[in-house]
């Protein structure tokens, strides 16, 4: 097998056969179509048991007992497991990072539970049906602790510990500064302050999450069937906190009904699952139902930004302060500063400003625990936009003209930012431009002025997004974080000339059964017909780093592209020996090796590939046998693409409801693989940023109790509550990355916040509205307006 | 509780079963007999993964129980496709304008859309938004689907189905 790491040289080479930048119909849509995907609850296996777990009741208390008998004595009980039982199995998870305590999680509480759903005991029977049954009978013997439940309150000093292994309940603080903030505000004109908070929500995928655990005893392995975003980590998770060697653990990742951020951690239900499953010696399937998603997976979002920004008459932003708090909830499943630390060194957003300073705060909560969802730094763009805007309105000048000053061009790139992040090829002032070409804004100013006249609010919001796509492992050095931002890809071309490709990032609806197949069929000369791509498996797939962030085209389409052009120039090497003619000569279109400017073709790829497995002596002294490329890419420390978002809203005085009334998105994501795939990433990202938006809220009482365990209380949105999305595609190719690839698909969900947020702050301007509280549902507008005294006006 | 004995058409086949009379339906399609198309997304009869024809009806198979569907005819996604996997129009449009991205609450979507379709030959487009309401997708953002939707009512996808689903 060829083994290569530097691919450098490779990045110009292409056969631009085409398909690159064609919206292929997916693969994957024949089986999803019909019923034949298969997902993690498919799985059945003889033998099989059903796990169900015991959650806490309450936010926060000890365990003093429990009693399990009643649950063993029922019929089809095979086994109830508790913390104590488990931590003689597994070890637990430690979370570090520098600038903060370690923080412990146990594969199941011994001491105390941190949050209302927080697994207590685990069940194992026969079936789902008995094993709930089973946990209904688990009697859990409490202690009321007082709950934490607000996040600036919780780092008080008499304030109860969520952790009793921590000094306080203040996780990490942390300043980062960059210029000179003193002098920028000391030369200010103005300084204006905003903040923005947004709610505590969760992912959501369709699918929750799920494993079926089947332990081999004759081979001491164990095969872990769940939807991953990381299988290769998850993997590693698993053989160390299960005591075995990383070559005993399998993970296979079947297809995933939705991800999102949230299948990425190893839970410490799947973690139970699989210890039982080797306890056992009985494969055991667990498939949470829908409130244990809402109520016990992950959160996200609970996040608040306070800026002070020193501008000067004009407009020119001299320098930012600020101070930003993340409410982690009872867990750390993340390094403390990971999500929120990103909203800090995004904040800067679109614009020149070279003096800046943030503090990030991370408090711990009797809530669920905070996970990485989908733009983990979300909130960040309505922070920036929303304070150029207030910038505008303060100073009495045009929010467009601000931005415009202020903004980055594509003639000042490469640009580093303040806190030291390279940006090129990004049209973040380009793409604005375009977005203001394409969306009339003096027009609705007018419509917006005669509406107003006749009562009605309408309103226009603008966001400009920048979006980290793809880290490098330089990145996870600098930041401290442990891991590694590189990707890796196997291309064989088999004897008969069909190509199996392996590679580490993995699906839960982005199509790369598709794009890689675009991709390593346009760098051999193929078809995407004859490229099968196979993803999830670790005894089959090289170990990458999966799926998260929005990596998957620029690092796994983009290894896949390296190693394919790998094996395009073996297969070249080899055709030049056997023809005679020179290298340069030859291209491959559709399987056939053509001398260019030749009509016939003289050999195939078929017949290269079956002479480098069946008839290796023929091939040049050079050539090893077989054509099987295996290959890692490092992407540059961090990729960005940018859009600019503008969405138009109405919003009812009488009910407080908002609607959209329509909806554009100018896209920079450089070179496209498969626009159609694109769109859909960009029209699913603004949908869930609208839902994070108007309506998504995970609610907790007084007492931190959950009250939004229900699609009847959580509410995601509907087809009959979104609008069409119109999308315009700028592409400027990066200049560091295999064709110009930058990736996406965070950044919709960035830009649908903050368009959406300002379109309603817009809409009410002039009525003495501040809006800086997410979700703007009907009772939270009705409720500005009443505190405005501009409902009845 | 002791188990019932049902029987009942799936996709046009006989099928029978002993059941507990808790069952449920979207239980007795997936463990019983196999057919794992038809998707559990909330148990709470509100995101519509689990959506089957029961007599023609569109109905959440996880707020029914398999004993209520006893002597009943039953279309789940499997039975859509045409015998050789030729996808019907629906399936067709929502391939064609890329109406699905991961794909479980597609099953749901499809029979919804066949039953829509059916009743509504040439619906508006707000009745399409209002007729998928009550299926959730957390990839698409819908405009996908409900072109796809328009695009099979263009083409007379409720003509062109066999007689159980259109």
């Amino acid at each position: 097998m060829t083994t290569t790491t530097d691919p450098v040289i490779q990045l110009e080479v292409g056969s631009g056969g085409g398909l690159i930048g064609a919206s292929t119909p997916r693969k994957e849509d024949q089986r999803l179509l019909t019923g034949h995907g298969q997902f993690t609850d498919d799985l059945h296996v003889r033998g099989m048991l059903h796990a169900a777990f015991v959650r806490s009741p309450h936010a926060h208390a000890r365990i003093l007992g429990i009693d399990a008998s009643e649950a063993r004595a029922l019929p089809g009980v095979v086994a109830v497991v508790t913390g104590e039982d488990l931590a003689k199995l597994t070890s637990p998870m430690v979370v570090s990072q520098e600038g903060a305590h370690p923080m412990v999680m146990e594969t199941l509480p011994t001491a105390k539970v941190r949050f209302n759903g927080d697994p207590v005991a685990c069940v194992i029977a026969v079936d789902r049906y008995v094993a709930e049954d089973a946990a209904e009978l688990v009697d859990v013997d409490y202690e009321m602790l007082e709950p934490v439940l607000e996040m600036h309150a919780a780092t008080d000093p008499g304030s109860p510990l969520v952790d009793e292994g921590l000094p306080s309940n203040l996780h990490t603080r942390q300043t980062k500064s960059y210029g000179d903030i003193e002098t920028a505000f000391a030369n200010a004109d103005r300084v204006i302050e905003t903040s923005f908070s947004s709610q505590r929500l969760t992912h959501v995928p369709i699918e929750g999450r799920g494993v079926l655990a089947i332990w081999d005893k004759g081979r001491a392995e164990l095969s872990f069937h769940s939807g991953q975003q990381t299988a290769h980590v998850t993997r590693t998770l698993l053989a160390k906190r299960l005591g075995l060697s990383e070559n005993q653990v399998r993970v296979i990742s079947p297809d995933i009904g939705g991800a999102f951020g949230l299948k990425i951690p190893l839970f410490r239900e799947e973690l139970t699952v699989a210890a039982m499953a080797m306890t056992l010696d009985r494969p055991i399937k667990w498939a949470e139902d829908r409130a244990e998603n809402l109520m016990a997976s992950n959160h996200a979002r609970d996040d608040s930004v306070s800026i002070q920004a020193a501008v000067a008459a004009d407009g020119t932003i001299l320098g930012i302060k600020a101070e930003l708090w993340a409410d982690y909830g009872a867990y750390a499943f993340y390094p403390p500063s990971y999500m929120i630390d990103v909203v800090g060194w995004l904040l800067l957003g679109a614009y020149k400003i070279e003096n800046y300073e943030y503090t990030i705060n991370v408090a711990i909560t009797n809530k669920c625990p905070a996970g990485t969802l989908r733009a983990p730094m979300a909130i960040v763009t309505w922070a920036t936009e929303g304070t150029v805007e207030r910038i505008a309105d303060e100073l009495g000048l045009d929010a467009v003209a601000v931005r415009r000053r202020n903004m980055i061009r594509l003639e000042d790139q490469p640009y580093r930012s303040a806190p030291g992040y390279l940006y090129e090829a990004l049209t973040l002032r380009e793409s604005f431009d375009e977005a203001l070409d394409r969306f009339d804004l003096e027009q609705f100013r007018r419509s917006q002025a005669s509406a107003r006249g006749e009562g009605r609010l309408l309103g226009v919001g603008l966001a400009t997004v920048l979006e980290p796509t793809t880290y490098g492992s330089a990145w996870y050095k600098a930041s401290g974080d442990e891991g590694s931002g590189h990707e890796a890809a196997t291309v064989k071309v088999e004897p008969t000339g069909a190509i199996n490709v392996m590679v580490g990032i993995i699906p839960s609806g982005q199509g790369y059964e598709t794009t890689i197949a675009q991709v390593v069929a346009e760098a051999l000369g193929s078809t995407t017909d004859n490229v099968a791509v196979r993803l999830g498996d670790t005894h089959i797939v090289p170990y990458g780093m999966g799926s998260r962030g929005s990596r998957g085209a620029a690092a796994g389409n983009g290894v896949a592209y390296l190693a394919a052009l790998t094996a395009r120039n073996k297969v070249l090497r080899i055709a030049s020996h056997r023809l005679g003619v020179p290298i340069d000569s030859l291209t491959i279109v559709d399987g056939s090796i053509f001398v260019i400017d030749e009509a016939e073709s003289r050999l195939s790829l078929a017949d290269v590939a079956w002479m480098c497995y069946m008839d290796p002596t023929s091939l040049p002294a050079t050539e090893a046998p077989g054509l099987e490329v295996h290959q890692t890419y490092d992407p540059p420390e961090l990729t960005f693409s940018n859009a600019s978002h503008v969405c138009v809203v109405e919003v009812f005085r009488d009910t407080g409801q908002v609607e959209i009334l329509d909806y554009h998105v100018v896209e920079d994501a450089g070179t496209l693989i498969n626009p159609m795939i694109v769109d859909g990433q960009i029209r699913g990202g603004v949908v869930m940023g609208i839902g994070q938006a108007l309506y998504e809220e995970s609610i907790y009482d007084d007492a931190g109790n959950n009250v939004t365990s229900s699609f009847v209380d959580y509410l995601i949105p509907t087809a009959d509550c979104v609008p069409n999305i119109r999308i315009h595609h700028v592409e400027t190719p990066n200049p560091n990355t295999p064709r110009g690839i930058k990736g996406m698909s965070e950044g919709p969900v960035q830009g649908g916040i903050a368009s959406v947020a300002l379109a309603v702050s817009d809409a009410l301007k002039g009525l003495g509205v501040t809006v800086d509280q997410l979700p703007l549902h009907p009772s939270r507008i009705l409720g500005y307006l009443r505190a405005a005294g501009a409902q009845d006006d | 509780m002791k188990a019932r004995a049902i029987h009942l058409v799936v996709n046009g086949e006989q099928a029978s079963g002993e059941v507990m009379p808790r069952m449920l339906l979207s239980d007795f399609i997936r463990d019983d007999l196999a057919l794992t198309g038809t998707h559990v997304g909330c148990e709470q009869g509100a995101c519509g993964a689990c959506t089957v024809l029961l007599n023609g009806r569109a109905v959440r198979s996880c707020l029914t129980f398999a004993v209520q569907a006893d002597g009943a005819s039953i279309t789940t996604i499997e039975g859509i496709a045409g015998p050789d996997g030729e996808l019907h129009p629906v399936q067709q449009a929502l391939r064609d304008r890329h109406g699905l991205q991961c794909g479980f609450c597609t099953p749901g979507v499809v029979v919804t859309a066949c039953a829509l379709l059916r009743d509504d030959p040439q619906p508006t487009t707000q009745a399409i938004r209002e007729g998928l309401s009550g299926n959730l997708c957390r990839c698409t953002g819908y405009q996908s689907i409900i072109e796809a939707i328009e695009q099979a009512a263009a083409v007379g996808a409720s003509t062109s189905a066999d007689g159980t689903v259109a």
